[in-house]
């Protein structure tokens, strides 16, 4: 498939070694324009906006943040921690300016399970619909995020 | 029905007009004859780009059409005539033409016009394979407007403004559909050949308008 | 047989054709000959081939305007005024600079083409960058994530520079990336000795260039590095100072108390770094054989999360908290910052509420 200037300047800055080591598609096959869709349509399913589910996030970072690497809590039985670092990182979107580094390790103590994302995540899932390729290390599934920060159809 | 002849009296501007009117409208080498697919359907998502690739189409199909056209005429067919080289050689001849000069005018604007080559010139790699480019230069050879470097030079036109309304078109429409409601099975491609489709019915219309046999 | 022979010279006369034409237009068109540089009214001129982009004709010239992503135009560190001569704004350059930034004719110099004479204006301390040859002296583990790089200069050999200034580390093309990055890192070496410099790096997850230095990067390996830049600095004041730091925010601060030692400057100055637990602090009997030395300076280390039972002497809580407490009126003092944004946001806040005024808080923001 063809690709216009701008979708090719978003993938080169996507892949690995350019913006960060690992990139943003992991070891996901699929084209973006497959990967945003498919996220899109799970999203819908349940019943939620990116819009809520980046405002949640968000919260949480800025829960973290005020905390500065020490564990806080942020919901049932959710805690997080913020692992600052001091650089910056632009979003793969130019233009869109550049974002702090560093980790949010989001974590689920009735279930054990973790999840990590980044500030840009946060902008990413805002403002592309983007929650990254299966096998990043920031990768998001939305079903699952949902289910954590009981959002949507997956709380009930 | 807009009666014409065939081309006994040369070039007079009305039959130019014909020429171009076919081109571009009754006989649009994207809605009738279905070339030209690929960038399409994958460029028509923002009215920006698809008027840079539209543009950008026009250029060089003009530019390479009246080329072919002279090349056939002078190369080709007397080789043919005096040689036996088949006619079919043009797949070959045109094609590397096409290539050549797009890279040529890419040169060219990127010299010339530095705001012009911001706005298309990256669109010019992407259509150096548009089967619609060549296929208007065969199409101009199967109707003989060879014989007449101003009429294929007038086709060629036609051919290429037609793309490019069918193109700024189809992004128009794509954006008004950006906050519709489309099922997820036909969203992107699928739709958009539904679309395609649509407006290509509405064109069936215009066939047999005019007619440029020659 | 003469028609195989007709068509083959007449597709390879065609082909012929076209590359020689494509041939002589290349050498003509893309072509621009030689263009002069003029930089700040004059002080400078270069000249230089046609064609390239800004930044890689200043940095031939050994002119290096600050750049992270290696002239790829991701980082847009590399903004420079173009006063005439740059043509009209390229695509990849519009994202990247704001309204004002566009008006006041600053472009992105590793995306603008020079195609004739161009007119520049950049900081005047951008002429004392130079580009450095090094090695890596010793690498020596800080904490668990960070590791203290000791570097000696090659060539050049010496580095002049002011306590809190930053270089730029190029971490080479390895594994999957492409191409060379450049990071920036604080001294944390004393100006005094200009044959050395010391950076201190904290492990970012994904970093391309921390991910290097942890994993790829041996002791007597050869670095490029750039520098140096910033205004982070101590000021011509004599006010009490207020300095804050996190993680490897300490670096400028090792760097410049050193300096004070070394020069006998007497500022009255009370450091606060904090670490998460005691495995993330260091440098702390360093900074204490200081403090004992000199009245002028007081050292506050804060653990914000000690383990239970911990055997932890000093401050306990988050930094601002405990900057909250001993920080008394701050009207007539200074505050000098250095952390991640959110360390940096937080303390700006709690030192504005003691009173320090918004011109006496000194921070590098790295935007």
């Amino acid at each position: 498939m063809k690709r216009t200037p701008d979708e090719e300047r978003v993938l080169e800055r996507m892949a690995p070694g350019v913006l960060s080591r690992d990139g943003f598609l992991g070891a996901d096959p699929r084209p973006l324009n497959e990967i945003l869709a498919t996220d899109q349509a799970e999203v819908d399913g349940l019943g939620v906006t990116h819009a809520a589910i980046a405002a949640r996030l968000r919260a949480v970072l800025l829960a973290a943040r005020d905390a500065f690497g020490r564990s806080v809590p942020v919901g049932e039985g959710l805690s997080a921690v913020y692992h600052e670092a001091m650089g910056r990182i632009p979003s793969p979107w130019p233009g869109e300016g550049v974002f702090p580094k560093g980790e949010i390790e989001l974590a689920d103590q009735r279930s054990g399970h973790t999840i990590c994302y980044t500030p840009l995540s946060v902008h990413l899932i805002e403002a592309h619909g983007f929650y990254e390729g299966r096998g990043s290390r920031y990768r998001l599934e939305p079903s699952e995020i949902c289910r954590m920060l009981g959002l949507g159809e997956a709380s009930a | 029905m807009i009666a014409q002849t065939a081309g006994a009296e040369g070039t007079s501007l009305g039959y130019l007009m014909l020429i171009l009117l076919s081109a571009t409208f009754t006989d649009n080498i994207l809605l009738t004859r279905f070339l030209g697919m690929c960038s399409f359907l994958s460029i028509s998502q923002q009215l920006k780009s698809a008027v840079g690739l539209g543009v950008a189409v026009v250029f060089v199909t003009t530019i390479t059409g009246a080329l072919n056209a002279a090349l056939y005429k002078y190369a080709i067919v007397p080789a043919n005539e005096h040689f036996g080289v088949p006619l079919g050689l043009q797949f070959i001849v045109f094609i590397v033409v096409i290539a050549g000069v797009v890279q040529l005018l890419e040169m060219l604007i990127e010299r010339v016009s530095l705001s012009l080559y911001y706005a298309l010139g990256i669109f010019l790699p992407l259509i150096t394979v548009n089967c619609a480019i060549l296929g208007a230069c065969l199409f101009l050879v199967n109707l003989g407007f060879h014989r007449n470097l101003l009429e294929a030079t007038m086709f060629s036109f036609g051919s290429g403004f037609g793309w490019m309304l069918a193109i700024v078109a189809m992004a128009g429409i794509r954006s008004k559909l950006k906050n519709q409601y489309i099922p997820l099975g036909l969203q992107g491609p699928g739709i958009t050949l539904i679309i395609t489709g649509i407006i290509a019915l509405a064109f069936i219309g215009f066939s047999g308008m005019v007619q440029l046999a020659k | 047989m003469i028609t195989v022979l007709a068509a083959t010279l007449l597709v390879a006369g065609v082909s012929a054709v076209l590359a020689a034409i494509l041939l002589v237009a290349e050498r003509r068109l893309v072509a621009y000959g030689t263009c002069t540089i003029d930089i700040n009214q004059g002080a400078r001129t270069l000249e230089v081939e046609g064609g390239g982009t800004l930044l890689a004709s200043l940095m031939a010239n050994r002119i290096f305007i600050p750049s992270a992503c290696g002239g790829r135009g991701t980082c847009a560190y590399c903004k420079v005024k173009v006063l005439e001569g740059a043509g009209p704004l390229g695509p990849t350059e519009e994202p990247l600079l704001s309204k004002e930034e566009v008006a006041a004719n600053v472009r992105i110099s590793c995306q603008c083409k020079v195609r004739q004479n161009v007119r520049i204006e950049i900081p005047e301390h951008l002429f004392s960058v130079k580009e450095y040859r090094a090695r890596v002296e010793t690498i020596s583990d800080l904490t668990h994530d960070i590791k203290l790089l000791r570097i000696r200069l090659l060539d050049p050999d010496t580095l002049e520079f002011v306590a809190g200034q930053y270089v730029q580390l190029q971490a080479p093309a390895y594994g999957d990336n492409p191409d060379p990055v450049y990071r920036a890192y604080s001294m944390a070496s004393p100006p005094s000795d200009s044959h050395v410099i010391e950076l201190i790096i904290r492990l970012v997850p994904g970093g391309i260039c921390t991910t290097w230095v942890f994993e790829m990067l041996k002791e007597g390996d050869e670095v490029l590095l750039n520098g140096p830049y910033g205004d982070f600095r101590l000021s011509d004041s004599q006010r009490e100072m207020i300095w804050i730091a996190g993680g490897s925010g300490m670096a400028p601060f090792w760097s410049i108390i050193r300096h004070m030692d070394e020069k006998g400057i007497a500022r009255k100055c009370t450091y606060f770094f904090g670490a998460n637990k005691k495995r993330d602090m260091f440098l702390v009997d360093e900074f204490r054989a200081i403090e004992k030395k000199h009245d002028w300076f007081t050292f506050v280390p804060a653990l914000s999360d000690p383990a239970a039972g911990s055997d932890w002497d000093g401050e306990r809580g988050l930094i601002t908290e405990v900057v909250d407490r001993r920080v008394e009126a701050g009207g007539e003092k200074e505050g000098y910052l250095c952390g991640s944004p959110g360390l940096i946001n937080a303390a700006i806040k709690i030192i504005k509420a003691k009173g320090v005024p918004e011109n006496c808080i000194y921070y590098d923001k790295f935007e």
